[in-house]
């Protein structure tokens, strides 16, 4: 028997509304389901809704955005119309964010032992004593050097990559299920980028919980997720192992995004289609991508196309996909 | 036929406010750069490129070292603002949003370096309509303001600006790294064409490895303010021999499954500071070669092949190492396979 | 510690030039006042002669510089003159009157921060309702009420209504003696001397002008502490700290500390000025404070009590402002690097 997703997302739709004018569609029917134990990449550009998606799957849509319709389930629990107190509950504790520029985020005058045993003292009900210990040894276990003197140390004083191993021992402290990576290593060093991605991922693994590695690098995805999610303009693009979307992505958009780490400019133009200035704008009803595909024909304009699983595992938002055949 | 740029003996030291320790950003740093080539300055926080980058432009004041532009001296008041060097130095900045003037058209910013050349206002006009057609941007966007603009045409419009003058030099300082990988990859397409088409030269700076490999004809890799390897693109990335560079180089992710980045050097710890470095080789700390010699000299630059310099007293022991094969020569291979399949909607 | 003490140091260092500043300013300023202080001294019927010989023995005939050397000189002895209305050294009519203000404006200060800062909290946390509204009505018009009126006001409504304060006449009734002076403050000294009927009178006395300070100061402390709460409301590490899960209080408790800083320094703003800016309330309610008798020089050109309340003062505030950069120095970590 399949075991329960841990992240339950379907039909979602996230708007916000506008004044005098269509509401802004962030989030446009997604459905995502995370089982217990698995690496996932959401791979977007900016404006895909990536972020509009994490803050969903914790219940914090900002205001004065909704959700229009469909539901996010976490562990089962609605997270759309959850009560504050509950949702606080398992903010941090059952379900962690790792967020980017950990220095800005990270409370300034607090050291940051004190910041990780907070998280501990208010989720497990233990002594403040025993909430300390346990942030030693999350600090010792993010490999931070120097552990029992860095804890005592302010945000300001520590270095990007030290900054972030302690956003990670954070998350970590209470053993969530699910770890959602907003972002995390962009602005690190390359180098110190590689450390923390091996780190997080040894660590979550250890714990058996579940990662949702939200990025605009999609190479991350290659070496440390399992499926991989391409998300375009607030929709699901394609959904597929790792193995065989970097073997034979599917959808153009998926092409485009491999295509620009591609020495070939010829190649990469084939996938681009170039900005028609006149042009007609695209009617609504098409697929959302039509504007910028090279493969797309007249069914493209006139209908918007459904997630359809294809061969290998994977699902599609295409009719023209590239690739179709069986593995 | 002499260099168009010489950089020699680089020193730049920052005072620490309120302390007598000092940032030492640049640690005596030597290339060149001839019409026409690109050099790409590669390194991590910390390296000095950025530093470097202002150096080459006269906006900061060197500590010690020359820097000459064809054939004559930067610094000590002359920068890329006087008379003799106005419209042949340019800069691109990381920001494209930063760099622009939310209040200005388009069209009035691209214009607006040929207005201190004393350009006409005819010619402007017509020479900023150029511009536009060949970066891309249609003549609408002229009359836009930058905030109307996505970032990648913001980044477009870094550049015309930029390239309007007929630079002979032009310094890019992380030129990509606000942007999304297809915009990132317009743009660095957009600077070859521009290459081609004008001659310009790039002083290339940034921590993007991938692109660099692309966009660059020689590398110089850059730690705490020295250059650690320098060497032409294809020679580097095939064959680092720098204990920094090839952990450096290890570190690149490629959207690649099987291509996993090899660790035949790993390097401890993280980047110290620049302040207050301790004599010696700057990697000492973290080298895993790290020999005697190497806390108490500073390794000079060895020539190990045709332009290929190491600074390093190990450098053959890391030549002898069992590593992979070029990983970027391999994914480009993977690459142009897949992307070579049905565009045309097969 | 040590940059601790050496950040202390170096404040009372520049301490000294800054009271110089201040003291050679307020010289040349108090000469200018209109007034020839020989003819309000001996009045208007006085001789020429008498009035030559008394500007000649003030040492008013003097060149300027020389008198500012001769104050000067005083001033570093501890002197600061005399006042011809009292016909005391001033420094003991200062001594006398300083304790007065203290009390009123330290009581006064401490009411408005207890009214202030939890409406300021309260409404920045609830950004709609009732609390809101009265919150923004009550800054707009403490800010607009005059001081000395509100103490008529309280005044007409309290004693000569309902009769429930005694008559504004000074801090204590008159017939009642003063308990011994420990600390200055009455209602503290009476406290320590178990002195009842001391306590309630000068509690009585006391309640009218610590309200209208308290009320009309609450309300500047109310909109900085509301501004700077809504900000930090909204700041990264509030939305962190929210994505942690932590209790709402936490996350409160975190946003107003980090708006701390900027409450703080109005707090000491408003000390500082309250010390010479609660002078009508003083003359109101014949506190007989510092401010009030400052005022009397300045009118009756008796410049010894002007130049020594600034002298006052000017200690004072700066005294202040250094415990409030040590204040910010505990709250703050980041300026301690």
């Amino acid at each position: 028997m399949v075991a329960a997703p841990i992240l339950d997302i379907s039909d979602l739709w996230v708007s916000f509304p506008a004044y005098r004018a269509e509401p802004v569609r962030a989030l446009k029917g997604v459905d995502l389901a995370i089982p217990p134990g698995e690496f996932i990449g959401l791979v977007g550009e900016s404006g895909s809704g990536k972020t509009t998606l994490a803050r969903a799957a914790m219940g914090l849509v900002p205001p004065p955005g909704i959700i229009e319709r469909g539901q996010v389930l976490f562990n089962g629990r609605n997270m759309g119309q959850i009560e504050d107190e509950a949702r606080r509950a398992v903010l941090g504790r059952e379900l962690a964010m790792v967020i980017a520029n950990p220095r800005a985020e990270l409370n300034p005058v607090v050291p940051v032992g004190r910041q990780i045993s907070n998280i501990v003292f208010y989720h497990l009900s233990v002594s403040r004593a025993e909430a300390d210990r346990r942030a030693l040894e999350m600090l010792r276990a993010v490999r931070i050097p120097d552990a029992e003197r860095r804890f005592a140390a302010y945000p300001h004083e520590l270095s990007g990559g030290m900054a972030q191993r302690v956003v990670i021992a954070i998350a970590l402290a209470c053993t969530p299920k699910l770890v959602i990576s907003d972002d995390a290593t962009s602005g690190l060093d390359v180098t110190v980028q590689t450390q923390v991605l091996d780190l997080l991922k040894t660590m979550v693994a250890e714990k058996g919980a579940s990662a949702l590695f939200i990025t605009r690098d999609i190479a991350i995805t290659a070496h440390y997720c399992s499926r991989i999610a391409v998300i375009f303009a607030g929709e699901i693009v394609e959904l597929a192992p790792v193995a065989t979307f970097f073997e034979r992505p599917a959808h153009p958009y998926s092409i485009t995004l491999l295509a620009a780490f591609s020495h070939s400019p010829e190649l990469r133009l084939r996938w681009t289609r170039p900005p028609e200035v006149d042009a007609a704008p695209i009617p609504a009803g098409g697929c959302a991508f039509a504007a910028r595909c090279v493969r797309r024909r007249e069914r493209c304009l006139a209908e918007a196309p459904l997630l359809r699983p294809l061969a290998g595992g994977r699902s599609v938002r295409c009719h023209f996909p590239v690739d179709e055949s069986v593995t | 036929m002499s260099a168009l740029l010489e950089v020699q003996d680089l020193v730049k030291r920052f005072p620490l406010g309120g302390t007598r320790k000092t940032v030492q950003a640049v640690n005596g740093v030597e290339f060149t750069i001839d019409r026409g080539e690109t050099l790409a300055l590669v390194g991590e926080s910390g390296s000095g490129k950025t530093t470097i980058g202002r150096c080459v432009t006269g906006l900061i004041e060197p500590t010690a070292g020359t820097i000459s532009f064809d054939g004559k001296p930067m610094g000590r008041g002359r920068d890329i603002r006087s008379k003799g060097l106005r419209g042949r130095i340019q800069f691109v900045f990381q920001e494209p949003a930063e760099s622009l003037d939310p209040r200005q058209r388009i069209g009035e910013t691209l214009g607006e370096p040929l207005r201190y050349l004393g350009v006409t206002r005819a010619d402007r006009e017509r020479r900023v309509l150029d511009v536009a057609r060949r970066l891309g941007l249609a003549d609408s966007t002229l009359d836009q303001f930058p905030a109307e603009l996505s970032a990648g045409q913001q980044q477009r419009v870094g550049i015309g600006r930029a390239v309007i003058t007929d630079p002979e030099l032009i310094v890019l300082d992380e030129p990509t790294s606000a942007l999304d990988p297809t915009a990132r990859a317009e743009i660095v397409d957009l600077l070859i064409r521009l290459q081609r088409e004008f001659g310009t030269a790039y002083l290339f700076i940034s921590h993007d490895l991938s692109t660099v490999r692309f966009l660059s004809h020689r590398v110089a890799v850059l730690y705490l303010g020295t250059i650690v390897e320098q060497a032409a693109a294809e020679a580097l990335f095939a064959r680092p021999l720098h204990p920094y560079s090839v952990g450096l180089l290890a570190s690149v992710l490629l959207p690649n499954p099987r291509l996993k980045p090899s660790s035949a050097v790993t390097l401890e710890g993280e980047i110290p500071s620049p302040i207050d470095l301790p004599p010696g080789c700057s990697l000492a700390g973290r080298c895993p070669f790290v020999g005697e010699r190497c806390r108490t000299t500073r390794p000079p630059p060895t020539a190990v092949g045709p332009a290929h310099y190491v600074s390093c007293f190990h450098h053959e022991r890391v030549a002898a190492l069992d590593r992979t094969v070029d990983h970027f020569a391999r994914f480009q291979q993977e690459s142009n396979r897949l992307l070579s399949v049905g565009a045309d909607g097969n | 510690m040590m940059p601790l003490v050496r950040y202390i140091a170096r404040r009372i260092v520049f301490v000294v030039p800054q009271l110089f500043g201040i003291v050679l300013v307020s010289f040349f300023l108090v000469k200018l006042i209109p007034g020839d202080p020989a003819v309000m001294m001996l009045g208007p019927t006085a001789s020429a002669q008498s009035l030559a010989e008394l500007r000649d023995k003030m040492g008013f005939t003097k060149p300027l510089l020389e008198q500012l050397t001769h104050y000067l000189a005083d001033v570093a002895r501890g002197d600061l003159g005399t006042s011809w209305q009292t016909t005391r050294p001033v420094t003991e009519d200062l001594f006398q009157r300083f304790p007065a203000t203290l009390e009123l404006v330290t009581f006064g200060l401490l009411l408005a921060i207890a009214i202030g800062f939890p409406l300021g909290v309260a409404a920045a946390r609830l950004k709609r309702g009732v609390t809101r509204k009265v919150a923004d009505y009550y800054g707009l018009l403490a800010g607009a009420l005059p001081d000395f009126w509100l103490a008529l006001v309280l005044i007409y409504v309290f004693y000569t209504v309902l009769g429930w304060i005694p008559a504004p006449l000074g801090r204590i009734d008159m017939a009642i003696l003063p308990p011994p002076t420990i600390s200055g403050s009455l209602v503290i000294d009476s406290l320590l001397a178990g002195d009842w009927e001391a306590l309630r009178s000068s509690l009585g006395h006391l309640a009218l002008p610590v309200l209208t300070l308290g009320l009309i100061n609450a309300g500047p402390i109310l909109k900085m502490t509301q501004s700077m709460t809504e900000r930090t409301l909204s700041s990264d590490f509030v939305r962190y700290a929210e994505m942690c899960g932590l209790p709402r209080r936490v996350v409160l408790r975190q946003a107003v500390r980090a708006a701390l800083p900027s409450v703080v320094t109005i707090i000491s703003v408003l000390y500082g000025f309250l010390i010479g800016g609660a002078v009508l309330v003083e003359i109101v309610f014949s506190w007989g404070g510092a401010g009030q008798y400052a005022v009397q020089g300045v009118l009756n050109a008796d410049l010894n009590p002007v130049l020594g309340f600034v002298v006052f003062s000017a200690v004072l505030s700066l005294v202040t402002y250094l415990i409030v950069d040590l204040i910010y120095f505990a709250l703050d970590p980041r300026l301690r690097a």
